[in-house]
């Protein structure tokens, strides 16, 4: 059984449908880079697997428990960590008590086992100096670096990347990179809907092309820059269009 | 040439007297304070609910209390309360009238601050395995009290000065004793001058308390 | 009927009351407008002088503003109306004394609301004015008071309402105004529910329409800089 099941689920915002009848299957392993072009549903994807959206039909199961039931919201979203384009490090807590706060309400971590843990993966981001600041006193790859490190609290089994370095200069998404490249070197699992063709390139091991909706392609990372990409005109065009 | 004289200060009947009144206005204000923000939280949370009656009646709340005068309202509660057979101290009903006519600021200040609160901060939230209670605990509520927090002092201030007015149902706080002294020394200048310096130091304590405690607290959203 | 009046000192609302009341309207008004429109031409000057780049003159007003912002109303009231005579030695009627404190009071808050308005048009209009070659005053007034202008009304009229709603307190200096006539009706025919009803609504029905005016503008008021 795969960790995560997508089945024919279908997500439409009013007139508008995103997915349709989309299938999909996720191991728990490798780092799955999904791309297409804008409005295609790959953050709908990643937001319908962890309940943030409803889907109109069709199920999810993350690890055999169905996002329909909001009883299981909780353990999905313990199961799979999540990190936005514009992730809020909350305001009222500096970067300790944000990477504590889950952990410590949730999973009722005793607060000194929750900050040695928190130092761990503040290190593993390269920000261990930042514990005591405030949001605001953070740049943009630093936040979503921080913000990683707190999904990453909750001891997920998958990372879901909306976008993360969409909203970042170039600089500030190599630091990013290479947070999540180690990652990746440690075995974490990811799902990532980028834009960042290197990433796909270095990272990857199974790359999804969604368009319209629907899968175009899903293959292994080497396959689709090779074969696929001289075969499929769609595929070529797009990834010529942005610059690849 | 007026010569100003505030030997009636040192009678101790007229002490007594401004020792009630500063007694009543601290207890008028202390429940007020709580009940006020407790029902304007409340109707904030109507205003911001899903069904159009609460809406609706939180938003009549508000506008009625707004365009009407405070006298008018504790007049009316004063006048009406016995009617229905409720008889209540004059202090209890000033802590009615006076609570319902602040939580209407209240509200509106709430309801600011709780639409601070963007939709990304909730969806943060909910990613990190919150509940909706435990995101209201430890994420909306302690956002929007510090973004309302510099209004509510000021909603505070007001309400402080506001508890004058009980006076004219007979109330014997600050306003009441000094007018009950005023009646006796006939030395109406003084005595509101020194209320009205009174007052002032209250109100000037409080912002900066308020300014202290603000810095502190204070977040960029 | 007649037996209501033998036998207690109640009687029933009568036509006679609704004249009352227009009456009592009239002085509301009369009140509150006058004291706007004064409170309104000091409160401006006031703002004005805040404005002021010497930093002593501009924190002169203050010495007026902050007592009359910071103590009650009615404590305002009943030292000029009572407090004043007494150290000037002269008689001072109701009208006058409600006037002249609402007035002030009005202007108090009128300031600061000029002043915000006016600071909150950033340095940047300025430069852009003088840019253009105006000097200083063209400057103010074809640039920085039209767009203040529009971030004051919406607020000046809130405040209106405001003292509208305060100049209720006139009625504890015995006043004949709404709330006034609205205690002594009330307490004439033992029906306070009726009574202060017609008092609420009388307010409302000045203000409301006033408050939807203001949230109106508010929202017109979509300056990006």
């Amino acid at each position: 059984m795969a960790m995560i099941e997508v089945k024919n689920i279908t997500k439409s915002y009013g007139d508008h449908t995103v997915l349709k009848d989309f299938s999909v299957d996720f191991d728990q392993s490798g780092v799955t880079v999904i791309l297409g072009p804008s409005g295609t549903g790959k953050s709908t994807l990643l937001r319908c697997i962890n309940g943030l959206e409803k889907t109109n039909s069709g199920d999810i199961l993350v690890d055999g428990l169905s996002v329909n039931d909001k009883k299981n919201l909780k353990q999905i979203r313990m199961t799979c960590g999540m990190v936005f384009q514009h992730t809020v490090i909350f305001p009222h807590l500096n970067v300790m008590e944000n990477l504590i706060m889950s952990p410590m309400k949730i999973l009722k971590t005793p607060k000194g086992e929750a900050i040695d843990k928190a130092r761990y993966y503040l290190k593993k981001v390269g920000l261990e100096s930042k514990e005591k600041s405030m949001h605001n006193e953070l740049s943009g790859g630093e936040q979503q670096r921080i913000a990683i490190a707190r999904a990453l609290m909750m001891n997920p089994k998958a990372l879901l990347l909306d976008e993360i370095t969409s909203a970042l200069d170039p600089e500030m998404t190599r630091e990013v990179q290479n947070v999540l490249e180690s990652l990746a070197a440690d075995g974490v699992c990811m799902l990532c809907v980028t834009h960042e063709m290197s990433f796909a390139r270095d990272v990857a091991s199974r790359i999804l092309f969604l368009d319209g909706g629907s899968i175009v392609c899903d293959a292994p990372k080497d396959e689709f820059f090779g074969k696929i990409r001289q075969e499929n005109d769609r595929i070529n065009k797009f990834l010529s269009f942005i610059g690849e | 040439m007026y010569r100003l004289s505030f030997r009636f200060l040192e009678n101790p009947q007229y002490q007594e007297l401004l020792k009630e009144g500063v007694i009543n206005t601290l207890i008028i204000t202390f429940f007020c304070l709580i009940f006020g923000f407790l029902i304007g939280l409340i109707v904030a949370m109507m205003r911001r609910s899903k069904m159009k009656v609460l809406r609706g009646f939180g938003a009549f709340w508000v506008d009625f209390l707004r365009n009407t005068p405070f006298l008018v309202q504790l007049f009316f509660f004063y006048h009406s309360l016995p009617r229905l057979g409720i008889e209540l101290d004059p202090v209890i009903v000033s802590i009615i009238a006076l609570s319902i006519n602040t939580s209407a600021g209240n509200c509106e200040v709430i309801r600011a601050g709780l639409m601070a609160v963007k939709k990304s901060y909730y969806e943060c939230a909910a990613a990190l395995g919150l509940s909706t209670f435990q995101t209201v605990r430890h994420v909306v509520l302690p956002i929007s009290l510090r973004v309302a927090f510099k209004p509510l002092v000021s909603n505070f201030v007001n309400l402080i000065l506001t508890t004058s007015t009980c006076f004219s149902i007979t109330v014997v706080e600050l306003m009441g004793a000094s007018k009950i002294i005023n009646g006796r020394v006939d030395r109406p200048f003084e005595i509101y001058l020194l209320l009205l310096v009174a007052y002032c130091c209250i109100t000037f304590l409080i912002s900066m308390i308020s300014k202290a405690v603000d810095r502190k607290i204070a977040i960029t959203l | 009927m007649q037996e209501v009046h033998v036998m207690g000192q109640y009687s029933q609302l009568a036509v006679g009351d609704i004249y009352t009341f227009l009456e009592a309207c009239g002085v509301t008004l009369l009140v509150t407008l006058v004291s706007l429109v004064l409170g309104t031409l000091l409160g401006t000057a006031l703002g004005l002088v805040r404005c002021s780049k010497n930093k002593i003159i501009s924190s002169l007003p203050l010495i007026i503003m902050e007592p009359l912002r910071n103590s009650p109303l009615v404590v305002q009231l009943f030292l000029v109306y009572y407090g004043l005579p007494m150290v000037f030695g002269i008689l001072l009627d109701a009208y006058p004394a409600a006037i002249l404190t609402l007035s002030l009071n009005t202007a108090a808050f009128f300031a600061v609301l000029v002043h915000n308005s006016i600071t909150a048009i950033p340095v940047s209009q300025w430069e852009a004015g003088y840019a253009l070659g105006h000097g200083k005053a063209s400057t103010f007034v074809n640039v920085i008071f039209r767009q203040a202008l529009r971030l004051l009304i919406p607020q000046a009229i809130t405040l209106y309402i405001n003292q509208l709603q305060c100049s209720s307190m006139i009625s504890l200096i015995s006043l004949r105004d709404i709330c006034r006539i609205g205690q002594l009706v009330s307490v004439r025919t033992m029906q306070p529910f009726l009574v202060w009803g017609i008092v609420f609504a009388l307010y409302y029905v000045i203000s409301f329409p006033l408050a939807r005016l203001a949230s109106y503008l508010e929202k017109r008021v979509n300056f990006s800089y």
